[in-house]
């Protein structure tokens, strides 16, 4: 393995370590998961939504909720904890260099949210499936056609939602590159966050013919700049929808949030290099 | 044979606020360490030394001047690749052992697999940690987090070590074990730099040393030619009556000598406080 | 790197990644129907924010319509109108929303709003029937919207199918109401015994009977019992036709 390869997944493996040590992930991985199991007695609030469509959206909430809040104020944490106790100071007087250093962040937060969407999912499916099978048991009794669920779907849905937090960190890492405080990184990474949810609207606009160049460039900018998250929302057409969701458009939506990581990331590798420590 | 660290025409400025006002923390520094040797850097809170090293060590960069670490420009990985650094109050993720922590330093330092196990034990053994290297990080007194520090900074076998404030907040026991690690770098032929403002510690530590103020370099040399005032002389004398004294007096007058004062020998409360407490404090 | 081809490179990448995520917006945009919206636009300081922003619509949905239900009560036409169409719009999915909404549009705001101008004393008979048209108007075009994105819209056609007979008092948009929710698969056993007494009515006698009868060979006949009061109903509109036996509906074995 060649060792700058090596040297960031030491740095993944430390930061891993770290942040799943926090009682502020198992908090939040707890209120998820919470969110997901009270779901099933929530139901009877519905108003013929469909049970299962109720449940997926408390799950689906849960995981864009509590995994937005976790990617912004934990990955602000791991980055400002090394600043600020001075560990940076020793990790960086070594043979690493700044994008490793960054990169190794990156990755030891990408694989907890990982851990968190596979727990928050899994259980979701566990939940779904059990009520589905009640569900359909009714249904056929009754000689109604069952709602069903797509477990494949709910796979893409995880891995795509796994991309959108992924997107976040590599923000809330550029930001954190250049801020001075912790509080500074995690309100600027969180009005990203809304910003990147409501960026839809711009991009919405840029599909329509506008008359105004200057109103056009400020718009084809703007879409460009942050990401659409909002597009990572197709939760109900993947996992409920009767016809899903095509193959290509989930995979140019991953690959888009795999462009902006890209992106992203380097962009915080240059402004991590100018930092002073 | 290149120096240790060759600093040219240093000069740091940081930007203070949005008016972009300039602190200047080191003014035209030039310096050269050579090898082999325990060099001090001294002076006052603020005069730059710690911003110094940290311009050595790539953590900064400069506003002007040249650096070279072992004959390669400073800040990059070959030099960074021979140089250990234990930073002023280590701070180490608590939930490490002592022995993690100075693996995962060894990886990043680039010491083979093969080698590693090697590597740590005999950092371990240096920094007198080997039996608490098991126990979480969190659970070590000041003493040992310098000494896990110092095993760290050495794991990898740099030709260079670079100290700040090594021992800031240990105790006397602490700092004398801290001082023969560093004379044990030495002879093996490692260049050490300590920077500190216990003048005391250095005095006995360093073979030479820089003192710095307001980011200028005041005064170098070896620490014998600087501290020593060669137009006296001490005489140690035992069993001196005052007889005896009077005749030395005459004595060393004929001879155009003078004895300025006669006083009793004083030993340091430090060597008191050692000579009275045997064995390492840390549990 | 020299130092301007860094950051060049940097937006080069970032402006890339954009021009990559306008192609998956357009290819997953229909798949997010509720958000881009109108009706969401008055409510958006009211907490919906967080039902656009991903996540957890269903429930701000139902809480918002649960809001809506307050205003109801207030006979606050404007607040409850622009709550149950948040509602719809949040989880246009449902059909519950879209039923209530156009139920409570077409036949309870009409008569809020001539309480509001006075009562039913004060306000002329004309002002009061064009209000009642103009409400049900309304409340069918959102019933059409909600239609749109039902995969069991039959509900919703029947309530369209009402507000345009008792309100507007078009026959002709009732029953092609009527038509479509006893075509659509969900349809109720009645929709259809409905359409053709409107049409009936109407006067539209032998095409209610060709169409009854149409039907109820189809999608009545083969079913358990063949449904007997539907073809009594035919029998009724064969004699009212005066139809030749040969031109009748044959004889079931189990018809009486």
């Amino acid at each position: 393995m060649i060792p700058s390869l090596q040297r960031t997944l030491w740095i993944t493996r430390v930061t891993f370590l770290e942040a799943v040590r926090q009682r502020f992930f198992a908090f939040l991985m707890v209120l998820g998961a919470a969110m997901v199991l009270s779901s099933v007695s929530f139901r009877v609030f519905d108003f013929g939504h469909g049970e299962l469509k109720f449940i997926a959206d408390f799950g689906f909430g849960g995981m864009f909720l509590f995994g937005s809040v976790l990617s912004v104020v934990m990955t602000a944490q791991l980055f400002f904890s090394e600043i600020d106790n001075k560990t940076a100071l020793t990790l960086l007087a070594k043979p690493l260099s700044r994008s490793e250093f960054l990169l190794g962040k990156f990755f030891g937060a990408w694989a907890v949210l990982g851990v968190f969407v596979v727990v928050l999912s899994g259980l979701l499916g566990v939940v779904m499936w059990a009520r589905e099978q009640e569900l359909v048991a009714m249904a056929e009794q009754a000689g109604k056609v069952p709602v069903t669920f797509s477990a494949s779907g709910m796979v893409q849905f995880a891995l795509l939602q796994w991309l959108r937090l992924g997107v976040v960190i590599a923000i809330v890492l550029t930001v954190s590159a250049l801020a001075r405080t912790f509080l500074f990184a995690v309100v600027v990474g969180s009005l990203a966050v809304v910003a990147g949810q409501l960026q839809w609207i711009a991009q919405d606009a840029v599909l329509k013919p506008t008359g105004s160049l200057i109103y056009g460039a400020f718009l084809w900018l703007s879409t460009r700049l942050l990401p659409n998250l909002q597009q990572f929302n197709i939760g109900d057409a993947l996992v409920l929808g009767a016809t899903g969701v095509p193959a290509e458009a989930v995979a140019e939506v991953a690959l888009s949030g795999l462009a902006y990581m890209v992106a992203y990331l380097f962009v915080g590798t240059l402004v991590f290099r100018r930092r002073e420590i | 044979m290149s120096s240790a660290i060759s600093v040219r025409r240093l000069t740091k400025d940081f930007q203070i606020g949005i008016r972009g006002l300039k602190l200047r923390a080191v003014d035209d520094l030039s310096l050269e360490i050579p090898r082999g040797q325990v060099y001090g850097l001294l002076g006052p809170n603020g005069c730059g030394k710690s911003t110094t090293l940290k311009v050595v060590l790539g953590l900064v960069s400069a506003t002007a001047g040249e650096i070279s670490i072992l004959g390669h420009p400073s800040a990059t990985a070959e030099a960074r690749s021979r140089t250990g650094f234990l930073p002023e109050a280590p701070y180490f993720h608590k939930f490490l052992s002592g022995r993690e922590l100075v693996t995962y330093c060894a990886r990043l330092s680039g010491v083979r697999p093969s080698e590693l196990a090697a590597a740590v034990e005999d950092a371990l053994g240096l920094a007198a940690m080997t039996d608490a290297a098991d126990r979480p990080i969190g659970t070590y007194s000041k003493g040992m987090l310098q000494r896990i520090g110092f095993a760290q900074a050495v794991v990898h076998d740099p030709e260079l070590v670079i100290l700040d404030e090594p021992t800031a907040g240990v105790d006397p026991v602490g700092s004398a074990a801290i001082g023969r690690m560093i004379h044990a770098m030495r002879d093996k032929g490692k260049t050490v730099v300590l920077c500190s403002h216990l003048l005391g510690q250095v005095e006995q530590v360093c073979d030479r040393v820089a003192i710095m103020d307001r980011g200028k370099l005041v005064l170098e040399g070896r620490v014998e030619d600087v501290l020593a005032r060669r137009d006296r002389h001490v005489m140690t004398i035992e069993a001196m009556t005052p007889a005896a004294r009077e005749a030395a007096e005459a004595a060393l007058a004929a001879h155009g000598a003078r004895v300025t004062s006669v006083t009793h020998p004083r030993r340091s409360l430090e060597d008191l406080f050692r000579e009275l407490v045997t064995g390492s404090r840390d549990a | 790197m020299r130092p301007y081809y860094a950051p060049g490179l940097a937006l080069l990448l970032v402006v890339g990644a954009g021009a990559f995520s306008e192609i998956s917006w357009r290819s997953v945009r229909p798949s997010i129907p509720e958000i881009g919206r109108k009706e969401l636009e008055p409510t958006l300081g009211q907490g919906v924010l967080l039902g656009i922003l991903g996540g957890l619509r269903t429930v701000v949905a139902d809480l918002t319509w649960i809001r809506s239900y307050v205003l109801w009560e207030r006979k606050d036409r404007p607040g409850c109108e622009a709550l149950m169409r948040t509602a719809c719009a949040l989880d246009p999915h449902s059909r519950y929303f879209w039923e209530n909404t156009g139920y409570a549009i077409g036949f309870d705001m009409a008569h809020w709003e001539i309480r509001r101008r006075g009562g039913y004393a004060k306000v002329p008979a004309e002002t009061q029937q064009r209000i009642f048209q103009q409400y049900a108007r309304r409340g069918i075009d959102v019933l059409v919207e909600g239609i749109g994105h039902s995969k069991a819209p039959a509900p919703l056609l029947l309530c369209a199918a009402q507000l345009a007979e008792t309100k507007l008092k078009d026959h002709a948009l009732s029953v092609r109401y009527y038509q479509e929710a006893a075509e659509s698969p969900d349809a109720p056993w009645f929709a259809a015994r409905i359409c053709a007494n409107i049409m009936w009515e109407d006067g539209r006698k032998a095409e209610a009977y060709r169409w009854f009868r149409k039907y109820w060979t189809e999608r009545m006949l083969p079913k358990e019992d063949g449904f007997p009061d539907d073809l009594r109903q035919l029998r009724v509109m064969e004699a009212g036709l005066r139809l030749k036996p040969e031109e009748r509906i044959p004889r079931p074995t189990w018809e009486r």
